[in-house]
């Protein structure tokens, strides 16, 4: 399974993480939910389908965290009967993205966060300097970009 | 704060050269207690630890061995070492002088009165 990104930055920490934290997906979006790069999935619906609910989570938790704690919650860890999911935020001079992996019994939860940590300075340190341009995202441009970015990981038009 | 934990921990400690102690869930690599000296990241050492101890396991398992009941790594400047009961792995982590024998007895004994 290979890792296809959007920005070609973010494909080597992302490959070193997948292969060292051994996890069996692995998803870097922007916080309005447009995919950066996937690992692990095979079809773009199914990308589509973690995205959303993926930003939603992490807006959602982040506001829970600030009303309990007076800051976001730092990751959230979900553990199923044969695989965990783990969402945390990863700071970029870029902006913030959100990332999303989900491992079995071939890793555990403190490598996870053990390889996060990495990943994100590593992520951290490959973005490009200039800055994100912040565009408020309009509907009808949202699902323009969210097709061209599906488009560019899965090889189609 | 103390835990059901901190005795078995303090005893391992109290070992010469012995620079930290913990004790670690096998399947999640989270650290449950420690005891620690400075400059241990501890989080890391019970990631890493655990999921070593989980595959020797596994792997005396599948060689037919029975139980694996101690595990040791050696490396240039110092040892790990793990025994573990009921999905929880004591990792004590020691310099290379330490009298490992000790350590051994040590921790077989503590890791048979884990919960």
């Amino acid at each position: 399974m290979s890792i296809t990104a959007v920005e070609p930055w973010v494909e080597a920490p992302l490959r070193k993480f997948v292969e060292e934290a051994r996890t069996v997906l692995a998803l870097l979006l922007h916080p309005s939910g447009q995919v950066i790069a996937q690992f692990g999935f095979a079809r773009a619906a199914a990308v589509m389908s973690a995205c959303a609910p993926a930003a939603a989570i992490h807006a959602s938790s982040g506001e829970l965290g600030r009303q309990l704690d007076g800051r976001p919650f730092r990751g959230l860890h979900h553990a199923g009967r044969d695989r965990q999911l783990y969402i945390a935020e990863a700071a970029t001079p870029r902006g913030a993205f959100i990332f999303l992996t989900v491992f079995d019994q071939e890793s555990s939860l403190g490598l996870v966060r053990m390889y996060f940590d990495e990943f994100s300075r590593s992520l951290a340190a490959n973005a490009p300097s200039a800055p994100r341009r912040e565009e408020p995202v309009l509907e009808e441009k949202f699902e323009h970009e969210l097709n061209k970015n599906l488009a560019a990981l899965f090889g189609r038009g | 704060m103390s835990s059901p934990f901190t005795a078995i921990l303090s005893s391992l400690t109290r070992q010469r050269g012995v620079r930290a102690s913990l004790v670690v869930d096998e399947n999640d690599g989270i650290v449950v207690d420690s005891n620690l000296q400075i400059g241990q990241d501890g989080d890391k050492v019970a990631a890493l630890a655990a999921s070593l101890y989980r595959k020797a396991r596994l792997s005396a398992k599948a060689a037919r061995l029975g139980t694996a009941t101690f595990m040791q790594l050696e490396a240039e400047r110092g040892r790990i070492c793990a025994a573990g009961r009921n999905d929880l792995v004591l990792v004590v982590v020691a310099d290379p002088a330490a009298n490992i024998g000790m350590i051994r007895v040590e921790m077989i004994k503590a890791a048979g009165a884990l919960p």
